[in-house]
Formats: structure tokens, sequence, C-alpha cells
């Protein structure tokens, strides 16, 4: 009897928010216009990129061509479906001195987009976590100013099964402000393993200023239930052709904490080197404290303290082409290591209508 | 105790929807005011103004990840931008000057 008459008011309460959220959606979609502008419609698409890396870590050589393609199905002016894969094949010389490959291949992410309003998109199916800018943004090859990944990566989930809610409006004259929402639920299959949780993350942009700053959380709902918390900065000054972006996260369980901060900048005063960037990257690992020998072995990377910084060059063949080379050295407890990197990335995008459905 | 819950959701809902609705006529005005035609002289200002205005949230917003990409046909342009427009998080204005300044 208690229970229900706690029930009934919170079950109307959330029938109430739900009727107002859809009420307020369809309000605002029916004062949207669609993102339809001078009557082109939108052709699918796809798109994606290869690349070939030779990578030498602590002395381990590595060559991995991967391909990783993006399919874009616009469906009507409010739909997207959004399909990413990635296949790689990595070849490593074993003690014989013989070279053996190892096939990798995955979704990044398959999801539909219901772009809602001005202010709202909804998101359904697995999706790259909206935690901080690296994962969502970041990391493609293509993108990335350097090919290793940051020792914040592997803290939070990376991918999620579920649904969000994100968009991104304009606060004042000055300020955008951006949103990111999910839930997610346990997925335990082997190449889509997803934790249940749910997040999000909020950011500030600044055009005149071209400063972006946020923050995320993350609360995973299994197992130990560890939630984890970050901040980020991405900086573009005016007046330099830099960039500069940092993030920070720090979680509850047994991930512990990471920063980067890394600094790219393009040598466009100088006319010979305008195709040039120069990169640099320094980060430290943080392990979680009081960990068991048995957590540490089990953990792996995740149970040292590292501190690592990186310096790289990238040049644009074209806008599409690019090649990198890195050099990084790590330092972890009793196992220092240099990490070499040399490659190229190339960034492909097709119609698939003829001619890009010319208008 | 059911009714008062029922009644608040209902008024809340009512608020909003009358505000959005009047913010929404209030938007439909002025962008009939703004359709209306003018002398070329004035187009072609707005038209430079938006191309300007385009170039800069270009920037801004494209390359704050990337390199500038070529421009592309207007229908993969269009694709392209809804794309960065959900992962990105680009606002709905933005992303019109963009698309406007991409496909000029």
């Amino acid at each position: 009897m208690m229970c229900s008459n706690v029930r009934w008011p919170r079950k109307v309460a959330q029938a109430g928010l739900l009727g107002l959220f859809i009420f307020i959606s369809l309000r605002v979609h029916a004062q949207d216009d669609g993102i339809q502008l001078d009557g082109f419609k939108p052709v699918p698409i796809l798109t994606g990129s290869t690349a070939y890396f030779t990578r030498v870590t602590a002395g381990q050589y590595q060559d991995a061509p991967s391909v990783s393609p993006l399919l874009l199905l616009p469906l009507g002016d409010k739909w997207l479906v959004e399909a990413k894969g990635s296949y790689s094949d990595t070849f490593s010389k074993n003690a014989q001195g013989d070279y053996n490959g190892t096939i990798s291949y995955g979704m990044a992410y398959g999801q539909i987009d219901y772009i809602a309003n001005r202010y709202m998109t909804f998101v359904a199916g697995r999706f790259t976590t909206p935690f901080n800018i690296y994962g969502e943004r970041l990391a493609p090859n293509w993108i990335r100013a350097l090919q290793t990944s940051p020792l914040t990566s592997p803290v939070t989930s990376g991918s999620a099964l579920g649904g969000m809610m994100r968009g991104g409006f304009p606060g004042t004259d000055s300020l955008n402000v951006t949103y990111a929402l999910y839930f997610s639920a346990n997925n335990t299959h082997h190449l889509l393993a997803t934790d249940r949780s749910t997040g999000g993350r909020l950011g500030f942009f600044l055009p005149r200023q071209r400063l972006e700053v946020g923050a995320s959380f993350q609360q995973v709902l299994q197992a130990d239930r560890p939630h984890s918390s970050g901040v980020f900065l991405e900086w573009q000054p005016n007046r330099a052709p830099l960039t500069v972006r940092s993030e920070y996260v720090r979680s509850s369980g047994t991930k512990g904490s990471a920063y980067w901060i890394e600094s790219v900048y393009r040598l466009n005063q100088i006319p010979a080197l305008r195709r040039l960037e120069l990169v640099g990257r320094g980060e430290q690992f943080f392990a979680a404290s009081n960990l068991s020998a048995a957590t540490i072995k089990k953990l792996g990377a995740l149970g040292k303290d590292t501190n690592e910084g990186d310096f790289g060059l990238n040049y644009y063949l074209r806008s599409d082409v690019r090649a990198s080379a890195s050099y990084g050295r790590q330092f972890v407890l009793g196992r220092d290591a240099n990490l070499w990197t040399i490659g190229m990335t190339y960034r492909f995008v097709m119609p698939m209508l003829p001619q890009g459905g010319a208008r | 105790m059911k009714i008062k819950f029922l009644l608040a959701a209902f008024l809340v809902a009512s608020a909003l929807s009358l505000g959005l609705m009047a913010n929404a006529s209030s938007s439909k005005d002025a962008a009939k005011d703004s359709a209306a035609p003018t002398v070329s002289a004035q187009q072609s200002a707005l038209n430079e103004s938006m191309h300007v205005e385009g170039e800069k949230r270009f920037h801004s917003n494209c390359g704050r990840c990337h390199a500038a990409p070529p421009k592309f046909p207007p229908r993969m342009m269009t694709t392209i931008v809804r794309h960065m427009r959900v992962r990105a998080t680009i606002t709905d204005q933005d992303m019109r000057l963009i698309l406007r300044y991409m496909t000029e």
C-alpha cells in the first residue's frame, strides 16, 4: 500500500515529463523547416580512410595497413544512418624472424540519427560514448595529429549501445552551448562489447576566441559501478595557426586517472612549408592506488604510472592525403620504451549516386 | 494529488507551447521581412556578408579538428554537413551558414 502511494505520483510525473518532452519536440519540429538548403537533396556517401603505418614499439616492428569505411545514408530531411567499420591486418616479426599477421575488425558505430529540431538530435544504436572530445572527434587516423592514442583513452568506455540526445545551440551572440546525454545497455558480444552505463557531456564554445571548454561524466551501472569524470579544452588563437587541446579524466574505479596536452602548429607563414605541421604532446597516467598484485597484472598498462612525451610531423600532400611521422618516449616503472611511427593516411569521399547526385 | 500533478504538467506544457509558438511566429515574420524583395545592391551586400560569416563559421567549427576539406558537389556537401552537425554538435545556424558557404 505504501509502495503504491509512493509510486503513482512518480509515474504521473514521469508521464507528464515524457508528454511535455514529446510536445515540445513536436512544437519545435513544426517551426523548423528542415536542414535542406536551396533545394539540395542529400545523397548517400561512402567515406572513411585508409592508412598504412609502420610502428616500432620498444624495438618490436609492426606494419599495419587498415581501412575504416563510413557509410552515410540520409533519409528525408531529418534522418541519417551512419555505419562505420574498421579492418586492419597487423604484421609483426616473431622470435624466428618470420612475419605473422593478426587481423582485427569491428564496428566503430552503427547509428540512426533523428534531427528533431534545431536544439535536439536523437541517436539510437551503437555509438561512440560522448565523453570529452578525443573519442568522438579526433580518433579517426586521418584526423588525429599523432597516431598513438593518448593515455586517457582506456580509462572510460569507448562505445555505447542504446540511446542518446545531443545538440548545440547559441546561448548568446558569442557563446554556443553543446550537450550530449546517453544511456547504454550491457553487451557481451566479443566485437561489440559495451557497458551498462549512462552519462553525458556539456561544452561551451566561444567562436570569436575559438575556445571550447567542457566537462563529461560517466556512471557505469554494472560490476563495481565506477564513475568517471573529465574536463577538456580546445583553443585556436586567431593570431597564429596553432591548436592547443587537452583532456583530463579521472575514474573512481581501478582505471586510475590521466591527462594529455597537445599542440599543433601549422607552418602557414613559410610558403615552402605551409603544408607541414608540427605536433607535440605530453601526458601522464596515474594508476589507481591500493591495487593488488593480481589486479595490476590483470590491468596491464593501466596498472602502472606512465609518463609519455611525443613529437610528430604531418605533411599534407593534398587535403586528403597526409604523411606522418612521430617519435615518443614512454616512461613506465622498469620498462621505458621508444615509440616510432611512420606512415600515410588517405581520406576518401565518394557519392553513392552518379556524379554526386548533381542537382 | 493526481489531479494536481496532471494540472501542473498541463500548465507547464501549455506555457512552453505558447512561448514556442510566439517565438515561432515572430521568427516567421522576421523571415518574411528578410525574404521581401530588395534592391540588388542590398541583396549583394547580404550575400557578401553571409559568405564572410559562413567562411568564419567554417574555419572556427571545422578547423578545430581537421584540415579544411575541398568543396564537394552540393548534394554531397548536404550529407557531410548533416553528419558533422550530429558528430560535432554544430548549431543549426552555423550548419546553415557553413552549408551555404560550401555550396557557393
